[in-house]
């Protein structure tokens, strides 16, 4: 059979086999767990959030009043405020710990792969398991953190770093930085690594300095990669509960109650389900709205590579 | 006077020192509360509700905290075992269902494909906290509620996003060629996938295994709620009941013991296949 | 996972054989219960043809659970409730009317009364009192020897009680003269600071429960007196985002005073024979005490196939028999005309937990868990800002609308 033979014979075949619907029966099972337990209950949430729906008892049809409820709910405006305060604070925090991180770790040198792992570790932990290690360290009395400042004078006895706003908001940070910062930092790698070697070379040659060279050549080339670790670290923020739940519940006096908190209480705690729900679906457009923006900007990073 | 390439040399040797240092500061930082955590684990009942200073045992190394962490619940081994089970099902169920759409996506036209792919990416945009209560309803009608097999079976679709693009990828880069010419010996379909393709693509696979290994293992919210009898409890939910406190005070020896308990598989299954997450960051990154 | 398959198939098949053969009843408690009723329904289960199978659920998370399991008709047969949740999910229709069976209870009005009210709900009986506890207000002998004080005296005003804090905390290092939860712990201070006002005769809810009355000169007065308290540095730092996780601090032997539960007797008795300490009723804002009466009902969800099997159990838990094991792991008898029996040869203070029911209180609210009880509620943020924050108008005020508007919701 000669070459020419063998390729017209698959090209007749290709029409025969590419399309159809033998590919579903592949598909299938994926299918029927997305449908199952994502549109499924995606729609009933939907259908749900147009009714006063307790947990125990019957369900009444309400229209929209949950979602005219919405705006004149100053609760959930405050967890709206709180959560856009803690997604700004704690990315830009992220970034300034992750973006020297992988410069750091970007050229091979001695033991370098050790420090990345070490860095990355956090990130295979659980959230709920990380928020339980750093509550027991900033417990006043039987943690690290409080103690430890005691005895190096850096604070006049125990301070309960929980029991106050702005201490107990830090500490989250910190945790978050801990936790998440090796992830950032592993994206930004990829972004740094494909920068061209000549290009940086060249610009070398050329009498730019390390300044120069990062803000002119290496941050126009980070574009694409800065907004997907920008898109991911603000989407994990935007849905942040874990934290705040195992580490203050919410507190102190009710500060720290972020939009998917705000939902599981209404939903689990109020056992307003109907609320909860449309609440989700505000969310749920939230994140869509984010998604397009975060396509718009990998768009913009294509315009000018 | 010093020669230019002593100047250098001792550049050289600063450079090194200030990199080591902030390396080993910055590694100091990123393993501290780990160790901090697990050095106290063994730390003996008297000494467990003191501050970690030092975090070592002081008179002597003791179990007590891991014995008072296997008092909670339906005792420590059967916990871990409900999160191992769990984690184990996942991943298996997602490889199996991954690569089967994977393939699907990668070789086949058909109706709606596009569609249906963007359906599945979807799924990651939902916080899936918001759905939960139409999904313990659907679970009870399917007699799953309360069942380590639900719970899976709810896992293994939060994977499903990351996993199918990961596989189709993995198919997309096999070369058309190596699966004409199997097909051409008189392999087949299901043949094909698993004699030819399913070893090309073993690496795309335990990205997959990883990453649903992880989030199986580490998974706290839909445990908490689709659960409801101790026997059942995966280790984050049991951590809840330790959190709680029992009688009124809190058990910190339990709570650092069974953050070790948590913490030390996955750490251990990083390491031991960390090439093949590292990969799926960067495939997710790079795409 | 085989042991219960092997379980499973066990049962159908016994089920095929004779439908009256033993039955196992299905029952929730909420973890922290203590080891009262597991001792009462062990002593059951090796008695009795029926068995009961306890599922101890965190008790943070036991109303979202049932409510959840109700809704996707996995509920357990009965369920041992927090009794001011009774009024909730009976008003739900969720809970088996109990009244008929009940009523015929040759005891029946012996019963717990704070109990009994809360588990009626439209003159109908749907919760009946389980396990009993109330506020009381217990001090450490040790601690008062070392600090020069009387230890059989107890105190009687809060006056006295912030002077011997003072002598206490005086003793230096991390012993402290008092201590309560006050990280948003809403259980925990409706229970043990509620007190101060009642006593006083003011109440945080009207008598209907339709209007918020958190803004009284007593409930002022009260906060007053555990901000100096605050400020005296009296109380250990942790208390601050103590969220009830430490409730029970004083067992640790380290702080001098603290309202408790009853419960909290048994617990100290059992586990920390080394606590030498005094209880008495928890003073009111002028000296006049009073105490909030808690505990959990028995209920039993509606259209359980079990009824009987249920009834026969929570009979054996009324016995004498069962009376006595849960006095003797602590907790107070649910029978008055019997609780003296009970009681003989335990503890004596368990007698003053007795007492505080004549001057016990609870508030009746369907919307228990907004207002009072939920980490995030109004109550709950007010006790901490209260307390602790540096706006106490601003606390009062913004707890009060918040409460009201709760309960115009709910209408």
């Amino acid at each position: 059979m000669t070459t020419s033979a063998l390729t017209s014979a698959i090209r007749r075949r290709r029409p025969k086999r590419q399309t159809g619907w033998r590919g579903l029966i592949y598909i299938a099972p994926a299918m029927a767990l997305v449908t199952l337990f994502f549109v499924l209950p995606v729609l009933f949430t939907l259908w749900m959030s147009l009714h006063k729906w307790p947990l125990l008892g019957e369900p009444a049809w309400i229209g929209l009043r949950n979602y005219t409820r919405m705006f004149t709910d100053a609760r959930f405006f405050n967890a709206l405020g709180f959560t856009a305060h803690y997604t700004l604070i704690v990315t830009m925090a992220i970034f300034a710990v992750a973006f020297p991180l992988a410069i750091f770790v970007e050229k091979q040198r001695p033991l370098v792969s050790l420090y990345r792992t070490i860095v990355f570790l956090p990130v295979v932990v659980g959230l709920a398991s990380a928020s339980l290690l750093w509550v027991w360290l900033a417990n006043v009395d039987s943690g690290l953190f409080a103690p430890l400042f005691d005895v190096l004078g850096l604070t006049s006895g125990r301070i309960n770093l929980l029991a106050k706003f702005d201490t107990a908001f830090l500490t989250i940070i910190v945790m978050v930085v801990w936790k998440i910062a090796g992830f950032t930092m592993i994206i930004l790698l990829t972004g740094l690594q494909a920068i061209p070697a000549e290009l940086t070379e060249a610009a070398r040659i050329d009498g730019a300095g390390r300044w120069q060279r990062f803000r002119h050549l290496t941050l126009p080339l980070m574009r694409r990669t800065m907004a997907l670790a920008l898109i991911l670290s603000v989407t994990g923020s935007i849905l942040a509960f874990d934290q705040f739940y195992i580490m203050t519940s919410g507190g102190p006096q009710n500060k720290m109650i972020s939009v998917v908190y705000y939902i599981f209480n209404q939903s689990f705690v109020s056992f307003n389900l109907g609320y909860g729900a449309a609440l989700s679906i505000a969310l749920l457009l939230i994140l869509v709205t984010l998604s397009v923006v975060q396509l718009w900007l990998l768009k913009v990073g294509d315009e000018r590579p | 006077m010093r020669t230019r390439r002593e100047i250098r040399a001792r550049k050289a040797l600063w450079d090194r020192i200030a990199y080591h240092g902030i390396g080993i500061g910055t590694a100091f930082f990123f393993l501290a509360p780990f160790a901090v955590s697990f050095l106290a684990s063994f730390r003996p009942n008297s000494e467990s509700g003191r501050p970690p200073l030092p975090p070592w045992p002081i008179s002597g190394m003791s179990f007590d905290a891991y014995r008072a962490l296997d008092s909670f619940g339906a005792g420590i081994w059967q916990h871990m075992f409900n999160s191992l089970l769990v984690s184990i099902g996942t991943v298996f169920l997602t490889v199996a269902v991954s690569v089967l759409a994977g393939y699907g996506f990668s070789r086949y036209r058909f109706p709606f494909k596009n569609a249906l792919f963007v359906l599945i990416i979807a799924t990651l945009m939902i916080p899936f906290q918001s759905i939960l209560t139409p999904l313990f309803i659907i679970l009870a009608r399917l007699g799953l509620n309360n069942s380590l097999v639900g719970l899976m079976l709810v896992y293994v679709t939060l994977q499903l996003p990351f996993s199918v693009f990961m596989m189709r990828n993995a198919f997309d880069a096999v070369p058309k060629e190596i699966e004409e010419a199997a097909r051409i010996d008189g392999a087949r379909d299901l043949k094909l996938l698993v004699r030819v393709l399913l070893p090309l693509v073993m690496p795309g696979i335990a990205t997959v295994s990883i990453f649903a290994f992880l989030n199986a293992w580490n998974e706290f919210f839909a445990a908490l709620v689709l659960l409801s009898s101790n026997d059942n409890y995966t280790l984050p939910v049991l951590m809840t009941a330790v959190r709680a406190g029992r009688l009124g005070a809190i058990n910190w020896g339990a709570v650092q013991a069974g953050v070790a308990v948590m913490v030390v598989p996955c750490l251990f299954v990083f390491l031991l296949l960390q090439r093949y997450y590292m990969r799926g960051l960067m495939a997710g990154a790079v795409k | 996972m085989f042991k219960k398959l092997m379980a499973a198939t066990a049962l159908i098949s016994a089920s095929m054989i004779s439908a009256a053969s033993a039955e196992t009843i299905s029952m929730w408690v909420r973890s922290g219960i203590g080891d009262s009723f597991k001792e009462v329904v062990k002593a059951y289960n090796a008695g009795h043809e029926h068995k009961v199978e306890l599922t101890e659920v965190p008790f943070a998370e036991l109303v979202q659970k049932y409510a959840t399991a109700i809704a996707g008709g996995q509920a357990p047969d009965a369920l041992s409730l927090d009794l001011i949740y009774t009024p909730a999910f009976a008003a739900a229709g969720q809970l088996e009317d109990l009244t008929d069976w009940a009523k015929a209870l040759p005891y029946f009005n012996s019963l717990s009364p704070s109990h009994v009210k809360l588990g009626t709900y439209e003159d109908k009986i749907y919760g009946l009192p389980l396990t009993v506890e109330t506020s009381i207000f217990a001090w450490n002998k040790d601690l008062y020897k070392k600090a020069g004080l009387d230890p059989e005296k107890a105190p009687k005003t809060w006056e006295e009680i912030t002077a011997n804090a003072e002598k206490i905390r005086a003793l230096g290092g991390d012993t402290y003269g008092f201590y309560f939860s006050g990280g948003g712990c809403g259980g925990c201070m409706i229970f043990t600071f509620t007190p101060l006002t009642w006593g006083a005769g003011a109440d945080i809810l009207s008598a209907d429960g339709k209007t918020a009355t958190l803004d009284t000169p007593q409930m002022r007065k009260a906060v007053d007196i555990y901000r100096n308290m605050v400020e005296k540095d009296l109380v250990p730092a942790g208390a601050a985002s103590d969220n009830g996780v430490n409730f029970l601090s004083f067992t640790n032997g380290k702080i001098g005073q603290q309202s408790l539960g009853a419960f909290a007797i048994g617990t100290l008795v059992t586990q920390h024979p080394e606590i030498d300490f005094g209880v008495t009723l928890i003073p009111g804002v002028d000296g006049k005490p009073s105490s909030f009466a808690g505990g959990d009902n028995f209920v039993v969800t509606k259209g359980t196939p079990k009824l009987e099997e249920v009834k026969e159990f929570l009979e054996y838990t009324y016995s004498p028999e069962g009376q006595k094991i849960m006095a003797k792991f602590g907790s107070l008898p649910t029978r008055g005309d019997i609780a003296n029996e009970v009681l003989e040869g335990l503890d004596p203070r368990l007698k003053v937990g007795m007492e505080a029911i004549a001057v016990a209180q609870t508030p009746y609210t369907l919307q228990f868990n907004d207002l009072i009880n939920s980490a995030n509620g109004p109550w709950a943020t007010f006790t901490n800002a209260a307390i602790y924050g540096d706006d106490v108008d601003g606390a009062f005020s913004n707890a009060q609308d918040e409460m009201q508007s709760i309960i115009d919701a709910g209408q």
